[in-house]
């Protein structure tokens, strides 16, 4: 009943939300993010690093340091971090924990099956997969030829074979049929995750309602505006939206039809949580769009951590951390390129 | 004594007649050369300074936006294919005793590709593309939107009415170039963002830019070799 986990919530969940709030506290801070974007060669992002979380997973690495090599280590402090909750977790959140990974196992599907495409090399394709979303099958991908073979061969015995109902055919995979089939799944495993959340019920479900919403509604604005000047036709873009969220259904509808971004905006601006997102922007611009989102949803992730007994924190810790390590990756990028002007264009300060 | 003064003065006399005659031939072509020197200083800088960059942090920020795992060199296709590019070399032969060669950028004119005047049907849909994306970029946005580069592409064909309903049949891309466009970004998948997009229209005009440079380059060395002649011809 909502209300009363604090009555029982620590019983399972207390070590584990004080270990995530522990985690929180060593987020970067805007000093930290002022000391990165005066650096002016990559070691001194290494050094100023070291000071932080991340330095005992930097520390060994030889110089001259590659914008990967940062991108690669810190993501597998947070991996370090997610595997020491899970191994402590017990259900439900144990199975939470599981579904913040399901979008990095079904972008590592892609990776391979799209790679197996090009003919690269299988382990090539393994070293740039994520490492939250590897499973035990995931070198057998290579082997398939259709959807169909997927399922069967490998994706069956995954957490994601649930996903896979909408999209087995037995058409040969290409491009586009790739690109169908990761946002099919992908919207499958929001769909899933919301139910998930929604059986949970409390202070979880009303939190996580929230975040998974953003999610699916800034979704269906990245696949119309992607999909614009593509060949995706207008009954295939909408199959591809959530059914879930603000934008439901009536916002999907106008977006289906939407053919530039001006009336993406015309479309969004009729939502008030979104009128600030598209305010920030100017008429026909959509490059500073990305970093609007993220900046919205940074600031709905924080505020979850507003109240206690719930599994949003851990949600939402995760996904604060995939921003750091995205304005790290940022950062070093217009260091390295030699463009410290352009850091402030896409870095998301998170206090 | 005086006999071999007046020799060496008719002689510099002879000379100084010579020289001026040729004179206005060797500053003609002293300017050639310098013109085409500066052109090529010109389009050095603004190759290493502005295109280049400009490509690397547009990739960067697509990789930003759509995730590393999207943008990866893991993705390029091995399978063996044509180039969608290539560089024809012609000798002109204009008069002189030199061969200057001539480049020219055949651009998305794969031996793949069954039409192969596509360049030239839609190069002026190419050209109002690159516009706008230059304007956007002066109008103060930092980084090109191929959003509205699109727009003003669709806009050149005609298009339904916003209150149309949903269409079931598909939409042709009109225009070839952005078909073949997309064709080649689609190894990181058909869904890109506008970033990546624009990434690759400015790795094109970078491409343009090596082309102009090469034929900057074969310009002066020609005029070097035409001056060089010139000079020598009037010492001897």
């Amino acid at each position: 009943m909502y209300g009363f986990e604090a009555m029982t919530f620590n019983i399972h969940g207390g070590y584990l939300e004080a270990i995530v709030r522990g985690h929180r506290s060593g987020l970067l801070t805007a000093a930290d993010y002022n000391n990165l974007c005066q650096c002016e060669t990559l070691d001194d992002i290494k050094m100023h690093l070291s000071a932080t979380e991340y330095g005992p997973y930097l520390q060994n690495e030889p110089s001259p340091l590659h914008t990967t090599t940062i991108v690669e280590k810190c993501t597998l402090k947070l991996v370090d971090e997610y595997k020491h909750m899970l191994c402590q977790a017990t259900e439900p959140l144990s199975t939470f924990l599981e579904y913040i990974t399901y979008g990095h196992m079904i972008d590592n599907v892609v990776l391979i099956v799209t790679g197996t495409l090009h003919e690269r090399d299988v382990q090539e394709l393994l070293e740039k997969c994520h490492p939250l979303g590897m499973f035990d099958s995931i070198a057998t991908l290579a082997v398939a030829q259709n959807m169909r073979e997927l399922y069967r061969l490998v994706l069956v015995d995954t957490p994601l074979a649930p996903y896979f109902s909408e999209c087995i055919t037995s058409e040969d995979l290409d491009d586009m049929n790739i690109e169908i089939m990761r946002n099919t799944l992908y919207k499958a495993y929001l769909e899933d995750f919301y139910q998930f959340c929604q059986k949970l019920g409390g202070a979880t479900a009303e939190i996580m309602s929230d975040l998974l919403a953003f999610e699916a509604d800034r979704r269906a604005v990245n696949i119309t505006i992607n999909s614009i000047g593509t060949e995706l036709t207008r009954d295939d873009r909408k199959k591809l939206y959530s059914s879930f969220g603000l934008l439901y259904p009536y916002g999907h509808e106008e977006l289906a039809v939407c053919e530039d971004i001006d009336q993406v905006r015309g479309v969004m601006e009729k939502y008030p949580p979104y009128q600030p997102i598209f305010g920030k922007l100017s008429y026909g611009e959509s490059q500073m769009l990305d970093k609007a989102f993220y900046e919205e949803e940074v600031k709905r992730l924080c505020l979850s951590f507003e109240q206690q007994f719930h599994y949003g924190v851990f949600f939402a810790y995760m996904r604060l951390r995939e921003q750091e390590i995205r304005n790290l990756m940022w950062i070093s990028e217009c260091v390295a390129q030699n463009q410290k002007s352009r850091v402030h264009d896409s870095v998301v300060f998170i206090f | 004594m005086e006999e071999q003064v007046k020799k060496v003065d008719h002689q510099n006399h002879e000379e100084g007649a010579i020289n001026k005659v040729s004179n206005p031939e060797i500053e003609e072509e002293t300017l050639i050369f310098l013109d085409s020197l500066d052109h090529y200083l010109v389009l050095i800088d603004s190759l290493s300074n502005s295109l280049l960059h400009q490509g690397w942090m547009e990739l960067a920020g697509a990789r930003y936006s759509m995730g590393a795992s999207r943008v990866n060199s893991a993705l390029l296709n091995l399978q063996p294919h044509s180039a969608a590019t290539t560089v024809e070399i012609t000798h002109h032969q204009d008069g002189s005793l030199t061969k200057s060669p001539k480049f020219n950028l055949c651009k998305w004119a794969s031996p793949d590709n069954k039409d192969s005047s596509l360049e030239k049907e839609n190069i002026e849909e190419d050209e109002q593309l690159k516009e706008n994306i230059s304007s956007q970029r002066d109008s103060g946005n930092q980084e090109s939107s191929p959003d509205s580069s699109i727009e003003s592409v669709t806009n050149a064909s005609p298009r339904e009415s916003n209150g149309s309903e949903i269409n079931a049949s598909p939409r042709k891309i009109e225009n070839p170039l952005q078909k073949e466009r997309a064709k080649v970004l689609s190894m990181f998948g058909t869904l890109v963002s506008p970033k990546l997009r624009a990434s690759q229209l400015t790795f094109e005009t970078a491409l343009e830019t090596l082309v102009e440079i090469a034929n900057a380059r074969s310009s002066i060395l020609k005029s070097y070799e035409a001056l060089h002649r010139d000079m020598k011809s009037t010492q001897e």
